[in-house]
């Protein structure tokens, strides 16, 4: 009988145990003091970036201490943004999301039509707003309103080495400048020279990615050429997607595949390692040459404009900040968002973590601080800086641009190119209508 | 008295049964019947709320989907060739291991080993391996004098490369369990075949088949179970391309669920997939037991 009382005991003990497992999950919601507020954000405090950030509120809770305090929680995120994204999805469900969040680029519109974050222009009266980059102001505007403030810019440039280049025979002067870039006629000509000179394509472009890097770094091309991905509001791909602006820019990429100039399956680090003159990359990769392949002597030229328009156009994006609709702390959030995009702010986190600032007074500051090549991606993204779409349905409006992208590199399988931007224009319009139901 | 006992016996048999069901009903049974009311749904991700009943809507826009209907014959092709690929190369595998040679241990090992590494690491692995232009793959071909092969990169190669990278990480698992099946049929079958004059391809095909018999049922049910839940490879190595050529089901669920934010519409792929793997393993226990009354 003894025996028997235990066990169930035990049992007891066991189920206890679980019961109060899943009660423990429900955190008690102490928003502490006023005017404390909570930031959540995607990278962690042991990175470049989480130390200028920490910097920076650092400073923010010294100027306001004793009105508002911002505490951040690190969330690190994985290789494609995954675990920080399905924290915030959780915390949607759960009703418990900070006060201020942050959230990548192409998200803003997604955010902002589900009632997630709440516009930010009548705080930003004061915020100097005339000072801040066109391609943030973009970025983070859905519906006429400014819903996210990005506290970071990137953009992406032409690497090339520049003794391959000599070898080549093509000198200094020839290069092309943010002022008169290269068009895609002449571009083709210096990558056949390369590729005659080295017998392997002349540019990795990055197409076999696979992945965002094509929406954000092939755009730029169709914007050039006059093209667009979806119409201003974000509620039309076909027509837009499948015009021949798009066509031309698309058959301009497919002849640098067809004539061997860039490739689909490239070697691992070609460019890094000498095997390929030219790379298609980011402000990101500086820091990786520097680090890792110091022998490789660099330079970096600005995009390719269409033969047409001449018009220099650059990718643009980042990550932003923004406000939740449920906080109860609106100004002291605001004034943390403000705080974090101004000029001080945005040079602490451009020189601790090797991004481009997101105003032109930041830019002057740091000018003659930064790299060669940085000034070059800084001054082409001030000029031509294009933000990513905003729409809602932009993962699938990402992912079919992506496709399409890929499908033309395929180009024996696939050489109407028409008929593909018009298979994934479908696709595009459908998702969309889908999003604004 | 007695019927006190026994009311005491039931209680304390669920008390010990409670633990496993409880942790059951939260992890299997409410998300499995989320997922069901989610499929009729509009769920979005950002917005909880403001879901609502839309009844056969998404099931209508799926079987519109291309990505979708190609996911499925992805998915189905990858299991035609994987189960006689892998299954084909455990049998091998236990063979050779089964005798008792030397070395033998070394071969065990070896053939074990890729099971206990991680998919991802095999995957990124295989993926230098495979690189078109300077892969190890490619330099052996060469050698041999075959040309060099896209692999990953070849909307027609793709879905065969991750079957072959597949099979080579999961056949010794199977192998394992072939050889205790072929371990447990007794010696003297054999010497009594061995007497009557059979060749030992003889003895493989009329005594070790018929006799692993009920270990390759096992296998087979579970291989196949396993083989419709691909994932890790195609989301690796090649993220469903070239032209969505390896975008398989849960690929696709996990796709439109989290990428997209689409939570209705991959609740009701994840039904239609769950009553897919149900009805298979329906029809193979059907199979299997009218096997068993012959």
């Amino acid at each position: 009988m003894k025996k028997r009382s235990r066990m169930i005991a035990a049992v007891a003990a066991v189920l206890m145990g679980i019961m109060t497992g899943c009660g423990g999950e429900k955190k008690e919601e102490v928003s502490g003091n006023p005017g404390e507020i909570k930031v959540w954000v995607h990278f962690s405090d042991e990175t470049p970036e989480g130390k200028a950030w920490q910097e920076i509120v650092d400073n923010f809770n010294e100027e306001y201490e004793g009105t508002y305090k911002a505490v951040t929680e690190y969330i690190p995120r994985s290789g494609s943004g995954g675990g920080y994204e399905d924290k915030v999805n959780a915390a949607i469900t759960t009703n418990s999301l900070p006060d201020v969040i942050t959230l990548d680029g192409p998200n803003t519109a997604a955010y902002a039509h589900s009632g997630v974050i709440a516009p930010l222009d009548e705080y930003l009266e004061d915020a100097d707003m005339d000072d801040v980059l066109d391609s943030i102001i973009q970025q983070g505007t859905y519906d006429g309103k400014m819903y996210a403030f990005g506290f970071s810019e990137s953009n992406v440039g032409v690497y090339y080495n520049k003794a391959m280049f000599k070898e080549a025979g093509i000198e200094e002067d020839q290069l092309p400048t943010l002022e008169d870039p290269w068009t895609w006629s002449e571009f083709q000509s210096v990558c056949k020279t390369i590729t005659e000179k080295y017998q392997t394509p002349a540019i990795n472009m990055q197409l076999a990615s696979g992945d965002e890097m094509l929406t954000y770094g092939y755009t730029p091309f169709l914007w050039s050429n006059g093209g667009n991905v979806v119409n201003e509001d974000g509620t039309k791909a076909e027509g837009y997607f499948n015009d021949e602006k798009t066509v031309e820019a698309l058959q301009f990429i497919q002849d640098l595949v067809k004539n061997g100039y860039t490739t689909i399956s490239p070697i691992e680090k070609g460019f890094e390692t000498g095997k390929y003159a030219m790379l298609l990359s980011g402000s990101w990769t500086m820091a990786d040459l520097e680090e890792n392949y110091t022998d490789i002597e660099y330079g970096i030229l600005p995009y390719p404009v269409s033969d047409t328009t001449k018009e220099l156009v650059s990718p643009t994006g980042s990550w932003q900040l923004a406000m939740t609709t449920k906080t109860e702390e609106k100004d002291a959030s605001s004034e943390f968002i403000k705080y974090a995009t101004n000029t001080e702010s945005s040079k602490i986190i451009s020189l601790g973590n090797s991004v481009l600032p997101i105003r032109n007074s930041t830019i002057e500051l740091i000018k003659d601080e930064v790299s060669d090549g940085m000034r070059v991606l800084m001054e082409q993204n001030q000029m031509s800086g294009h933000a990513r779409p905003v729409v809602v349905a932009y993962p699938q409006v990402s992912r079919a641009f992506q496709q399409a992208v890929q499908d033309i590199s395929y180009f024996e399988e696939n050489p109407d190119i028409q008929k593909v931007v018009d298979a994934r224009a479908t696709e595009m319009q459908q998702a969309i209508d889908n999003s604004l139901k | 008295m007695f019927k006190n006992k026994k009311v005491k016996e039931n209680i304390i048999g669920y008390g010990f049964l409670a633990p496993a069901l409880t942790l059951l009903i939260i992890f299997l049974v409410i998300p499995v019947c989320m997922v069901i009311y989610y499929a009729f749904t509009d769920y979005y991700l950002l917005t909880p709320e403001a879901r609502q009943f839309i009844g056969l809507e998404n099931f209508k826009r799926l079987f519109a989907d291309p990505i979708f209907i190609k996911s499925i014959w992805n998915t189905v092709k990858f299991v035609v060739w994987i189960i006689p690929v892998q299954l084909g190369a455990a049998l091998g595998m236990a063979l050779i291991v089964n005798k008792q040679r030397k070395g033998n241990m070394f071969f065990k090992v070896a053939f074990f080993a890729p099971v206990v590494m991680s998919l991802v690491v095999i995957s990124i692995l295989w993926l230098y391996l495979l690189n078109p232009n300077e892969g190890l793959i490619n330099t052996l071909l060469e050698k041999v004098g075959i040309a060099s092969q896209p692999f990953l990169t070849s909307p027609k190669q793709a879905m065969y490369t991750i079957v072959f990278v597949s099979a080579w990480q999961g056949a010794g698992y199977q192998m394992l369990l072939f050889l205790g099946g072929m371990q447990n049929i007794p010696g003297d079958v054999y010497e009594a075949a061995e007497i009557d004059g059979f060749t030992k391809f003889e003895q493989f095909w009329y005594i070790t088949m018929p006799l692993l018999k009920p270990t390759v049922i096992f296998v087979l049910l579970t291989t196949l179970i396993s083989a419709f839940k691909l994932i890790v490879q195609p989301m690796v190595m090649t993220q469903g391309g070239p032209m969505n050529s390896t975008m398989t089901m849960v690929y696709y669920i996990y796709q439109t669920g989290f990428t997209d934010r689409l939570g209705g519409y991959s609740s009701s792929i994840a039904l239609i997939f769950t009553t897919m793997i149900g009805l298979i393993t329906i029809v193979q226990r059907k199979l299997v037991k009218e096997d068993k009354e012959v």
